[in-house]
C-alpha cells in the first residue's frame, strides 16, 4: 500500500437549547491533519454541520474530539465503522479528559500534542501493530514545530451564515501556567506557557483566507513582553479577532486595539468596581466585551446569582455567555465534587456546561437549572443574541471598511445557514 | 499559590495518569498502632496527576516505595490552604477507602480528628 486513506471526523453533539447555534470550523481536527505524514491522504467530515458517509472508502478512520459531548458520539461512529473492519484512532482534548473509556471503544487512543509523532503512529498501522495508547501526556513538542493547520480541508460554504462567513481558530500559543478552578489546560497542554514563535504566527496568520479570526490561547495575558510583540507584528496584518482576557494594561490595550482586537471573552465573576471598570478599559479602546458567568461556584446563593446577572445591565456588555458549573475530568472542581460525593450525573453528554450534573452548596440542583435559565432569558429580554451579535458584527464591518478590507457576504450564500437551507424575511410581506 | 512546606515532610514523586511525571506532598504518621499516610495536592508544584484522580495507584506507589501494606493502613488526602482568595482552596482532610464505591469512598474529616494524628 503506497498511500493511505485516512476519514477524519468531528463528531457532532447536541447544542444547548435556547441559544443561536453558530458552527466555528473546529482547529484540533486541521491541526492534528498538519502533522500527518505525506502519504495519508485526508476525508474530513465535521458531522455538525454534514452527515458522515460510512460507505466512503477508507483504509483508517481518526476521530478528534473536543468536547466531552462529543465522546460518546465518537464511541458509537467508531462501533460502526468496526462493522464494516475498520480500525478507528482517536485523539484531542476529550479523548485525552476521557482516554479510560475511550481506549475501549476504539483500536488506539493518542494522547498528547501531534507534532512530530504521527509517523510512527501510520508507520505501526501499516505493519499491523497499532498501539493501543500512543501516550505523550506531559512531553510536548517543540513549540517551534507547530506549523499552519491544514485549512484547505474545510469545505468552506458550510461554515456560513446567511452569506457570511465564520471566523477561523487560531493559536499563537500553547500551554496556561495558570491553573483554574474549573480548567483541565494545564493538564492537557502543561503548565508552561509556551508561545510559538512570533515569525511563525505571523506566517500563520497572513496564509488564512479570512479578515476574522478567533485566537484560542486560553490566555493572552500570560506573558506582557510577547504578547505585545505580537499585537504589534500581526497588527500589519490588518485581521480583526477574537480572544480571551488581554493584559489589563493602557499600552496592551492600545497595542491589541490597533492589531484589531475585536472583542474578548471576560470572565465576570462578581459584582466589584473591579470588573466594571475592566469592561469599561476594554471599551475605552473600542474592543468589545463578551461577558462569561460561571453560576454554582459554592459561594453562590441563587439571590448572589441574580444580584450578579443583574449587574451585568450596569456594565454595558456587548454579549453575555452563561454556564453552570462543570466538574470536567482532570480539574480541580472535579476532584472535589468528586471527594464530596456530588456528583450525580456521569452522562458526558450531560457536560455541556448547560445543564446541572452535580449539587451545588447553597442551592437545590433545580434552583441552578432555574437561574441558568433565568440567566440567559434576563440578558437577553431587550435584545436578541443574534442582534447584540449583529451589533458586534457591524461595528467590525464598519472597522474594516474604513480600513479597506471590508469583504462584503457572499449573495450566492444568502439562503443559506451552515449548509441548509434558509427562509429569509427580508423583502417578504 | 504555593503549599506551606509545614504540610509534609518530603516530596513524593509518582506516576500519575498515563505515566504523567507528578508530585504530591507525603506526610507518614503512626499513632496508636496504625499507619496514617497523608499525601496533600501541590496544585502548580504538581507537574501531572493530581492526588485524587491518581488514587489507589498513588497509595500503592507510596506502599511500594515505603513498605507499607495497604490494606493495614489509613489513607488521607489533603487540600493544603495555598492562603488563596478562594474558598475552594481552603483546607480540607479526607479519608479514603478504595474498597467502596465512587460515590462514598471519601469521608470528610474533623478538624479534632486531623489534629489528633498530625499535633
Amino acid at each position: 500500500m503506497d498511500r493511505i486513506k485516512l476519514k477524519l471526523i468531528y463528531p457532532k453533539w447536541q447544542k444547548l437549547r435556547g441559544q443561536t447555534t453558530f458552527n466555528l470550523p473546529p482547529h484540533g481536527p486541521v491541526a492534528f491533519a498538519a502533522t500527518l505524514p505525506e502519504y495519508v491522504d485526508v476525508s474530513f467530515t465535521d458531522e455538525n454541520v454534514e452527515e458522515i458517509n460510512f460507505d466512503e472508502p477508507c483504509d483508517v478512520v481518526a476521530l478528534s474530539m473536543m468536547l466531552s459531548t462529543q465522546v460518546k458520539r465518537g464511541w458509537a461512529i467508531a462501533e460502526e465503522y468496526h462493522r464494516r473492519g475498520i480500525q478507528v484512532m482517536a485523539g484531542g482534548i476529550s479523548t485525552m479528559l476521557h482516554a479510560e473509556e475511550t481506549v475501549n471503544h476504539v483500536d488506539s487512543v493518542f494522547l498528547g500534542e501531534s507534532e512530530g509523532r504521527q509517523e510512527q503512529v501510520f508507520e505501526d498501522w501499516k505493519k499491523g501493530c497499532l498501539k493501543k495508547v500512543y501516550n505523550y501526556m506531559g512531553q510536548q513538542p517543540p513549540i517551534e514545530s507547530v506549523g499552519p493547520c491544514r485549512r484547505d480541508l474545510y469545505k468552506r460554504e458550510l461554515y456560513n451564515h446567511k452569506g457570511v462567513q465564520m471566523v477561523d481558530l487560531f493559536h499563537a500559543s500553547r500551554g496556561c501556567r495558570f491553573s483554574c478552578y474549573p480548567c483541565a489546560v494545564s493538564y492537557l497542554g502543561g503548565r508552561k506557557f509556551r508561545p510559538r514563535p512570533i515569525d511563525k504566527v505571523v506566517e500563520d496568520m497572513a496564509s488564512i483566507d479570512n479578515n476574522r479570526l478567533f485566537i484560542v490561547d486560553n490566555s493572552l495575558a500570560q506573558n506582557k513582553e510577547w504578547e505585545m510583540e505580537l499585537f504589534r507584528a500581526i497588527a500589519p496584518l490588518k485581521k480583526k479577532w477574537i480572544s480571551h482576557t488581554i493584559e489589563d494594561d493602557p499600552e496592551v490595550l492600545d497595542l491589541a486595539a490597533k492589531a484589531g482586537a475585536w472583542y474578548v471573552y471576560q470572565a465576570v465573576y462578581d459584582t466589584s468596581d473591579y470588573i466594571k471598570e475592566r469592561v469599561k478599559r476594554y471599551h475605552d479602546y473600542g474592543i468589545g466585551v463578551e461577558g462569561t458567568i460561571l453560576l454554582g461556584l459554592d459561594n453562590q446563593t441563587v439571590d448572589d446569582c441574580k444580584r450578579l446577572i443583574d449587574f451585568l445591565g450596569e456594565i454595558d456588555l456587548d454579549l453575555a455567555e452563561f454556564t453552570v458549573l462543570t466538574p470536567f475530568p482532570h480539574t480541580k472542581v472535579y476532584d472535589d465534587l468528586l471527594r464530596q460525593g456530588r456528583i450525580f450525573d456521569f452522562d458526558w453528554d450531560h457536560y455541556n456546561a448547560g445543564q446541572v450534573v452535580f449539587q451545588p452548596k447553597l442551592m437545590t440542583p433545580d434552583e441552578l437549572q432555574d437561574v441558568y435559565d433565568y440567566a440567559w432569558k434576563s440578558f437577553y429580554a431587550t435584545e436578541s443574541q443574534e442582534a447584540k451579535m449583529f451589533r458586534l458584527f457591524c461595528n467590525v464591518a464598519l472597522r474594516e471598511m474604513n480600513e479597506g478590507t471590508y469583504r462584503p457576504r457572499d449573495r450566492k450564500l444568502a439562503n443559506r445557514s451552515f449548509g441548509k437551507e434558509v427562509k429569509r424575511n427580508i423583502g417578504t410581506k | 499559590m504555593k503549599v506551606p512546606s509545614h504540610y509534609y515532610d518530603e516530596i513524593f514523586d509518582f506516576k500519575g495518569q498515563w505515566d504523567m511525571p507528578s508530585s504530591c506532598g507525603l506526610k507518614i504518621r503512626s499513632v496508636d498502632g496504625v499507619t496514617y499516610v497523608i499525601v496533600i495536592e501541590l496544585y502548580q508544584e504538581n507537574p501531572g496527576t493530581s492526588v485524587t484522580y491518581a488514587g489507589q495507584s498513588l497509595a500503592e506507589q507510596i506502599c511500594a516505595c515505603k513498605g507499607l501494606d495497604l490494606e493495614k493502613i489509613v489513607y488521607w488526602e489533603c487540600n493544603p490552604d495555598t492562603n488563596s482568595k478562594l474558598s475552594f482552596y481552603d483546607e480540607e482532610y479526607f479519608e479514603v477507602d478504595f474498597h467502596a464505591d465512587l460515590q462514598h469512598r471519601y469521608r470528610r474529616l474533623t478538624e479534632e480528628e486531623v489534629k489528633r494524628v498530625l499535633s
